[in-house]
């Protein structure tokens, strides 16, 4: 009976079992009808047994394929733990896990139900929750990201976190390096007090609290006064103080920028506390959810993240900054250039205006002509005269402007200016007025100040046309009155003459005296008028000396007979020296000079005293005391002297008797018949030599004159023929 | 010294009678004038003087030209010329030298020794 006792027991076991089972259990047919159900069945349907039993469990079924396919789709899936949804008489869609066992007993099939719709709902709940978080966490972290500007960041970042977790307050602290900090954002309800600007005692943020939170720790209190917090209880009182039931304290760490060390090796960046983001729930004790608590991580580092990020926006304005400020002042360094190149610009363009302006006023043509005779500058008057425009002048050839004619006549002096010697040399030149106009030209070379090389020329060119018309009508006139005024002097002083041989009649002594007085006199004004017109003459310079290799005793020779017989009627010697020297001279210029200081040594001379004429080189010169005087040393010279033993000339005088006029006693003139020209006219033609004449003197005892010729060499005179 | 024929070509009257009774007194010479370049040349071609005296600065025909055409006539192309000039430079004479003249002489002149100035430089025995 054991045996037969054993199986109902089990039977009234399970069959309990079935019953009160919380799981629903049925027993369905092949085709899905329930054959038999617990009461945990009719519950989960919401349905009568009878109202189950015989009816197929796919018609309770959310499936959309038609009864047979669902049921065999169920079926096959041969799956003994599945999940189906119900769709329940009273409308309602259930969740339902379940569990078959096929074959139970054959056409019987075990199926276990639960229902998971409150699970199911929840981790939906629990999911969306999760989806609506991370969503305000992508806000918040967009916020925090769209902002360059720390406190905005910060100040999102608590209100945001307060706003998601519904908190009491959100802090953000910072910890500075010297280990102080204080509250620098919060949000907190107006209910409970603010903590911003707040530093933590030392005994409630030590040092280890400080390293521990630079290690990324993360502390959740859901009751700050449980003794599984733990917490220090100047903390609890710190906490009570500012109503703090329950915080949640994530580190914010900054991560350290990547630098180059001493060693030119790139450093990896570190992190470390930069400061704690704190939530507390003053109201009640709370935990703090899992997801809280990775929100506020993640909310840490997205500060982390920002506060780098401001970092660098700082580092990179402070760049900016510098860069900036150098750029500024190298645009203001520039400016000032500028400026000073516009003003020195402006000050050239004015020059070159004012020059332009000078230079087209003036009444002459001035340009500058570089080396390869091509006019780089012309003024205005190549306009006026010639009727050249400034393009047709500037860049041409000076061939090219004046004509391979002209160009031919100039060239010689063109070559001497560009090979470094100031030229002026007189021209003709047709204007545009098609008049030959008498122009002179100076060219004056352009030496550059490194090398002193010829660059170019100024070239200076003005109408002398009036001044040339004036010389000829000054010549004219001098050539009228000279032959005005010698005409009838000749026949006054040929009638005297023949008057004073007596051969037409003798006169009484007086009327004698008379006679000769008027000759005497008109021989003084002949020679005055001579001299006065030779003076002119020569200074005008007009006067071409008609230069050729002489003889200077030949010229001596001349000299001495032209004077012989003013010598004799005085009584005088005259006594000559010299070798055969030749200087290049226009023998009746030199003569006329020799004679002229033959007659003022004859005229001073004692009867019965010696003149000395002679010419000596420069080698015997060069032995006497007054070789300075010659002021050359390079030209051989000859030196002509002449010599008396006159009255002498003082010291004081002997520079002024050279002068016009001026003569050692004003009563010379008329006891003479001297002219006071004479010694003037000398030097003039001297000069003219390229020589020089001086006077040295022994009061008493007598004068010497001195003047100097260019000598020819042997070489020199065989090449010329005299 | 010896009979010679001098013709004095000057438009000074004045200049004209000086050098004639200047000569006359001093020497036996004949001294022709003429008043003007034209009639010293028809002169010359006549009467063919030994030297001629002939005015540099005269009206319509000067001294140069009618020296020239002197030159130019085979009569008078041989008569020595001297020049009378009141041209006193000797810049002014360079250009008479070069065309052939036998002399200058420079007014006013000194009208006793023309004679002798006249006969050097004709290198006349005086």
């Amino acid at each position: 009976m054991q045996s037969a006792e054993k199986p109902q027991r089990l039977e009234s076991l399970l069959k309990a079992g079935f019953e009160r089972s919380f799981e629903a259990i049925a027993i369905v047919g092949d085709n899905g009808q329930f054959i038999e159900v617990n009461p945990a069945v009719c519950d989960l349907f919401g349905l009568a047994r009878e109202e189950l039993i015989n009816h197929s469990i796919i018609n309770f079924l959310k499936l959309d394929l038609n009864c047979e396919q669902a049921w065999h789709l169920f079926w096959e899936r041969g799956q003994e733990i599945g999940e189906v949804q119900l769709l329940c008489p009273n409308g309602t869609t259930r969740a339902v896990e379940y569990t078959s066992v096929i074959d139970l007993s054959p056409g019987n099939h075990l199926l276990i139900l639960r229902d998971i719709t409150k699970r199911r709902q929840a981790a939906k709940e629990e999911l969306q929750r999760q989806h609506q978080r991370v969503e305000l966490f992508s806000e918040v972290t967009l916020k925090i990201r769209q902002s360059l500007q720390l406190k905005e960041i910060l100040q999102t970042a608590v209100t945001e976190v307060q706003r998601i977790l519904q908190a009491d307050r959100v802090l953000i602290y910072q910890v500075f390096a010297n280990g102080t900090g204080k509250t620098i954002s919060e949000a907190t309800l107006p209910t409970y007090p603010a903590i911003l600007d707040v530093e933590f005692p030392e005994e409630v943020f030590p040092a280890e609290y400080r390293e521990l939170y630079g290690q990324g720790r993360t502390q959740a209190y859901a009751d700050v006064h449980s003794p599984d917090a733990a917490l220090a209880e100047c903390l609890v009182e710190f906490l009570d103080e500012w109503y703090v039931k329950a915080k949640l304290v994530v580190p914010i760490l900054q991560s350290l920028n990547s630098h180059t060390n001493s060693q030119n090796r790139r450093v990896k960046p570190q992190n470390q506390l930069w400061g704690l983001l704190i939530a507390h729930q003053c109201q009640a004790a709370r935990p703090w959810s899992e997801f809280e608590v990775e929100l506020m991580q993640q909310l840490a580092d997205q500060i982390g993240i920002a506060l780098s990020q401001a970092q660098l926006l700082e580092n990179l304005e402070e760049m900016v900054a510098e860069r900036t400020a150098e750029l500024r002042k190298v645009n203001s360094n520039l400016q000032q250039e500028i400026n000073d190149r516009l003003q020195a610009e402006e000050a050239l363009r004015r020059s070159e205006e004012q020059l332009r302006l000078i230079t087209n006023a003036l009444p002459v043509l001035i340009a500058y002509i570089d080396k390869e005779q091509r006019y780089r500058f012309n003024n205005q008057a190549y306009k006026t005269w010639l009727g050249l425009s400034p393009s047709e002048v500037s860049g041409s050839h000076l061939q090219k402007v004046h004509g391979k004619k002209v160009y031919q006549q100039i060239r010689v002096h063109v070559e001497a200016a560009l090979s470094g010697r100031t030229v002026t040399y007189e021209h003709e030149m047709t204007l545009k007025d098609r008049r030959t106009h008498s122009v002179s030209v100076t060219y004056i070379p352009h030496l550059s100040e490194e090398e002193g090389l010829v660059k170019g020329f100024f070239a200076l060119t003005s109408d002398i046309s009036d001044r040339k018309a004036i010389e000829r009508m000054k010549d004219e006139f001098i050539s009228v009155v000279s032959h005005e005024l010698r005409t009838p002097l000749a026949s006054i002083h040929g009638s005297l003459k023949i008057l004073a041989t007596g051969k037409l009649g003798k006169l009484s002594a007086t009327g004698q005296r008379m006679l000769e007085i008027a000759d005497e006199q008109t021989d003084r004004l002949v020679r005055l008028v001579n001299n006065v017109l030779d003076l002119q003459r020569i200074e005008s310079g007009k006067v071409n000396m008609d230069k050729k290799a002489c003889n200077a005793a030949d010229l001596i020779k001349k000299a001495v007979q032209a004077m012989q017989t003013m010598a004799t009627e005085h009584g005088v010697n005259l006594a000559t020296k010299s070798t055969s020297f030749s200087v290049w001279a226009d023998p009746d210029y030199i003569v006329q000079t020799l004679t002229n200081l033959l007659s003022n040594a004859i005229k001073f001379s004692p009867a019965n005293s010696t003149v000395w004429l002679s010419a000596i080189t420069d080698n015997e010169v060069n032995r006497t005391k007054n070789q300075k005087q010659l002021g050359c040393s390079t030209t051989t010279y000859v030196t002509f002297q002449v010599k008396d033993q006159g009255q002498g000339i003082p010291n004081s005088q002997l520079e002024s008797i050279f002068e016009r006029f001026e003569q050692v006693d004003s009563s010379d003139s008329r006891k003479k018949g001297g002219t006071g020209l004479g010694l003037t006219i000398c030097r003039k033609i001297i000069q003219q030599h390229g020589g020089k004449i001086w006077a040295e003197s022994s009061l008493g005892k007598g004068s010497t004159f001195y003047f100097t010729l260019p000598a020819l060499k042997q070489q020199e005179e065989d090449n010329h023929e005299y | 010294m010896s009979t010679k024929c001098i013709l004095l070509i000057d438009d000074e009257e004045t200049i004209q009678e000086v050098v004639q009774v200047g000569l006359e007194l001093e020497t036996d010479w004949e001294v022709l004038t003429a008043s003007s370049g034209l009639e010293g040349i028809a002169i010359a071609k006549t009467k063919l003087p030994d030297a001629i005296l002939l005015d540099v600065m005269m009206p319509d025909m000067d001294g140069i030209a009618t020296f020239s055409k002197l030159k130019a006539n085979s009569k008078t192309q041989s008569i020595p010329v001297i020049f009378l000039t009141a041209k006193t430079q000797i810049a002014e004479q360079h250009p008479f030298k070069k065309i052939g003249i036998a002399g200058v002489i420079i007014k006013p002149f000194n009208s006793i020794t023309l004679a002798i100035q006249i006969a050097e430089m004709l290198e006349w025995k005086v």
